[in-house]
């Protein structure tokens, strides 16, 4: 049976190392990514915590690859919103590259179960986080509702 | 439809539903993001659709199947400049939903058969189209790539 993979592509006008930048420091991620600042050194075999406003660590993962600012990848947890599924394990790549004149942010994320429960949420949420991403980038300001 | 392959993208806009449904079908808009074409319709359920390259070429025509603004638009779409992809009948929809201070667009292209080169060929353009689009409507500028009709004719593709 086939496992599901949720790929993502958008183009961002800002350059790579703005996207890197947002992809990996807490004071960004906060802004765009339901409230969670992720925290890591960021080398391969380090744990990335993605921490609460509460202040509480909800999911951990663990540094895959890091090839600054072109590609990241990690593991991490993905858990449903009101808690009740959990899967360990997916990994999720960021590849960033220059075509067009313009920054590509490539997102894949794999290793669900084949019978998944919790990927359509997970890509669901993807779509937008990496919407106000963009919308950082280029205005200044996060979409409101993905600060959660 | 179900074996068809299809390329499903979901992007929120900092915009309104009106907003977005004039960038998505008027000439003002789509010149700019679209790679300098012009939809020529008329926005009826069965008006004949065109999208219409600058020198004057159709690069693709079809009709409207749906068309319920600014919710829901359904139209079909055939490639008429790419000798390779010409004869397919692909089936394009647009939802868009308003979400907070945003709207929520989601783009479906089906394709018309289960090898559907269409589907294919749209799945590395739209990307752009749509990030460009998105760009318009929140900072006014769209993506230099998009805002004009490429010499090799491929629109918003890397080959």
């Amino acid at each position: 049976m086939a496992t599901p993979e949720f790929i993502y592509i958008t183009y961002i006008h800002a350059p790579p190392e703005r996207v890197w930048e947002a992809l990996t420091q807490a004071e960004f991620t906060r802004q765009f990514w339901g409230g969670y600042q992720i925290q890591s050194d960021w080398k391969p075999g380090s744990p990335v915590s993605f921490v609460k406003p509460n202040g509480e660590t909800d999911l951990k993962g663990e540094v895959l690859e890091v090839e600054p600012p072109r590609l990241l990848s990690y593991t991490f947890a993905c858990q449903s919103r009101d808690g009740s599924v959990r899967e360990d394990g997916t990994r999720v790549t960021f590849a960033i590259s220059v075509e067009f004149g313009v920054t590509k942010l490539k997102i894949t994320h794999e290793g669900f179960l084949p019978d998944s429960r919790v990927f359509t949420e997970v890509s669901q949420g993807w779509q937008a986080i990496l919407s106000s991403l963009k919308t950082l980038l280029e205005t200044g300001k996060p979409l409101p509702f993905t600060r959660r | 439809m179900n074996n068809q392959p299809k390329f499903v993208y979901v992007t929120y806009i900092r915009t309104t539903p009106e907003k977005l449904w004039q960038a998505l079908t008027e000439p003002e808009f789509t010149r700019k993001y679209w790679c300098n074409t012009v939809q020529e319709c008329e926005w009826k359920e069965g008006s004949p659709w065109r999208v219409m390259i600058p020198d004057g070429r159709v690069a693709d025509s079809g009709k409207i199947v749906e068309i319920d603004p600014p919710r829901r638009l359904v139209l079909t779409w055939e490639n008429q400049f790419r000798e390779e992809l010409k004869g397919e009948v692909t089936r394009l929809t647009y939802e868009l939903e308003r979400k907070s201070d945003s709207v929520k667009l989601t783009v479906i292209h089906e394709g018309g058969t289960p090898e559907s080169k269409m589907v294919e060929a749209v799945s590395n353009g739209w990307p752009h189209i749509l990030a460009s689009l998105k760009s318009l409507l929140e900072t006014g500028e769209s993506l230099e790539g998009t805002r004009h009709w490429p010499e090799d004719d491929v629109c918003a593709n890397k080959k």
